[in-house]
């Protein structure tokens, strides 16, 4: 039988307790850092925060 | 003339005293008394510790700073409290003890109309055997809890770093040195800068890097752990921290109190009473946090320091100190007005305010030991309570003393928190993350204690430059150029 390795997942077999967690897959880590994307989140992320900044005064 | 003595001018020191000579203007006195003649973004410390930035791109001189804003600069310590003044003068002062402007080791008496603490952490080494001692970090571990000890974790790490590319495989021991420590968000921040630098440096391979902290559960971060909304569940921030740890391959051991530590290991006692060992080639571990041992006397001379600070040094406020289990907590033992009960013109903000109790849920090992963290009192909430004081403190003396003080209970606050995972323009990444409120209030929001709808944290490249944007924004306005009263704590 063919071996297939998907890299992001192997570190679950590291031990019991990270075998138990979740892992993102290469298309979540790809978003992590795709400009385009990070750029609106940086828009929103910023006025997600000004709206806690401005309830806590 | 009123004169507001401020004591420490960090965060929430530098906070007050800025605002309260903004509002008093000439007519009244402002001074802070500070041991360092630079003023430290703390949080980039992190960056200052891998090498990614120097200790001059988070350091400034305050001299400049505090003519600037009008305000009496005094490089001292304040050693201790007169509230009543001494025999045969009312007037209330501070004993200072010099650290530089040319008159070190020398004693003054600051008399004062009102008094802001905001000496913050002693960082307490010494709490634990070979982590350090009275005079600070020891030999065995590293810190980066000032910029100076960043630069010292630098250039070890360096050193790790040739021995790995000589293929000398190394172990990281990243967290918390004992069972009550706080801030292990910073923590949290170094262990993932480190991984992510060693990948850059081509030895990732060669490191095995663990984390050890006091947390019951990895994500705790001192607050109970927060939950949030993501992709239409909420979950805890248990379930996204052992997520990270898992992706980079940076173990765990938590429930853990660090009880001694020698050259290349550390020892520590677990929540279920086992006790346990783990070896080291680099290891920093954050020291627990307690007042920096201001005493109080009286008019007479007595000794009249637990009136005004707790055992651990920590100031008493207007918090609901009564000793009460988990279960009867709330959030209205959360000071409001950081004003001290003992005398009114004495306030407490930032870390040097002792808070009623813990946030995490409290829990010991059956040998006894305390195993949790201890609050966290991050930027946003020092600042926060540093300008609020500075207000009330502004309005009794313009005003009169019948004003109603401002309130900034951690309990109705939230905090903005942005915890970097690694650095680089395009490559970056960093936790961004807000609770609200800080103190998980559960009559207000049953089920999770915050309001899931500004609960929440993502991790990515926004926020890597949201967290380097906030490291030239706040030096930028605590060198109070223009604009700097616009931007918020
Ligand atoms: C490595 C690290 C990273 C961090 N990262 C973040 C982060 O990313 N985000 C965040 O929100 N928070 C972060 N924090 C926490 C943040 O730094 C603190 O919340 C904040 O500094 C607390 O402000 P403070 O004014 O109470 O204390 P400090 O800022 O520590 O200021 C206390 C001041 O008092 C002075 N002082 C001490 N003794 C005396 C004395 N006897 N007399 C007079 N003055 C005295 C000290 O020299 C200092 O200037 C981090 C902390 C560390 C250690």
């Amino acid at each position: 039988m063919e071996k297939k390795v998907v890299p992001e997942e192997l570190n679950f077999q590291n031990n019991d307790k990270m075998n138990l967690t979740m892992i993102p897959s290469r298309y979540a880590r790809f978003m992590r850092t795709c400009v385009i994307w990070q750029f609106i989140r940086f828009v929103v992320l910023n006025i997600k925060m000004l709206i806690v900044v401005r309830k806590s005064h | 003339m009123a004169r507001l003595v401020v004591l420490g001018g960090g965060v929430s020191g530098h906070t007050a005293a800025t605002f309260a000579a903004k509002w008093l203007g000439s007519a009244h006195e402002v001074v802070v008394v500070t041991p360092n003649s630079q003023w430290n973004w703390i949080p980039s410390n992190i960056w200052v510790g891998v090498g990614d930035m120097s200790k001059q791109d988070v350091v400034f001189d305050l001299a400049p700073v505090y003519r600037k804003g009008n305000i009496t600069y005094k490089q001292a310590k304040a050693v201790s409290l007169n509230p009543e003044g001494k025999e045969g003068a009312d007037t209330p002062f501070v004993t200072i003890e010099y650290t530089g402007q040319g008159k070190e080791g020398q004693t003054e008496e600051v008399t004062y109309d009102y008094v802001i603490n905001a000496t913050g952490p002693k960082l307490n080494f010494a709490a634990t055997p070979g982590l350090g001692d009275a005079n600070g970090l020891g030999e065995y571990t590293v810190s980066v809890c000032t910029a100076d000890h960043a630069v010292h974790a630098s250039h070890e790490l360096d050193r790790c770093i040739e021995k790995m590319q000589k293929g000398e495989r190394q172990k990281f021991l990243i967290g918390t040195g004992h069972g009550m420590c706080t801030c292990q968000g910073a923590a949290f921040e170094y262990a993932f800068n480190i991984e992510s630098k060693l990948r850059k440096a081509g030895v990732r391979e060669m490191a095995d890097i663990k984390w050890i902290s006091n947390e019951a559960f990895l994500g705790d971060f001192g607050m109970g752990g927060l939950h949030m909304k993501v992709n239409g569940y909420v979950v805890s921030s248990k379930l996204f921290a052992e997520s990270l740890y898992t992706e980079r391959n940076v173990d765990w051991i938590i429930g853990a109190h660090v009880n001694k530590v020698e050259k290349g290991k550390a020892h520590y006692e677990l929540l279920d009473g086992t006790m346990g060992e783990e070896e080291f080639d680099f290891a920093m571990l954050i020291p627990p946090f307690a007042g920096v041992g201001l005493k109080a006397y009286g008019k007479d001379g007595s000794d009249i320091t637990d009136q005004l600070f707790a055992p651990n040094g920590l100031m008493k406020v207007d918090a609901d100190y009564t000793p009460k289990p988990y279960s009867e907590w709330t959030a209205s033992d959360w000071p409001r007005t950081y004003q001290s009960p003992a005398y009114k013109n004495i306030f407490a903000v930032g870390i040097a305010f002792n808070p009623p109790h813990l946030i995490s849920k409290p829990a010991k090992s059956p040998n006894g030991t305390p195993i949790n963290p201890t609050p966290p009192r991050t930027g946003m909430p020092a600042g926060i309570t540093g300008k609020a004081v500075a207000h009330s403190v502004c309005d009794l003396i313009t005003k009169g003393e019948g004003v109603q003080l401002h309130e900034a209970s951690m309990a109705e606050m939230g905090a903005a928190c942005v915890a970097s995972a690694g650095r680089g323009l395009l490559t970056g990444t960093a936790a961004a993350m807000t609770v609200y409120p800080v103190v998980p209030d559960f009559d207000r929001f049953p089920g999770t204690g915050r309001d899931t709808d500004y609960t929440f944290g993502e991790i990515g490249l926004a926020g890597h430059w949201i967290k380097q944007v906030l490291h030239y924004l706040f030096i930028y306005k605590a060198k109070l150029k223009t604009g700097w009263t616009l931007i918020p704590e």
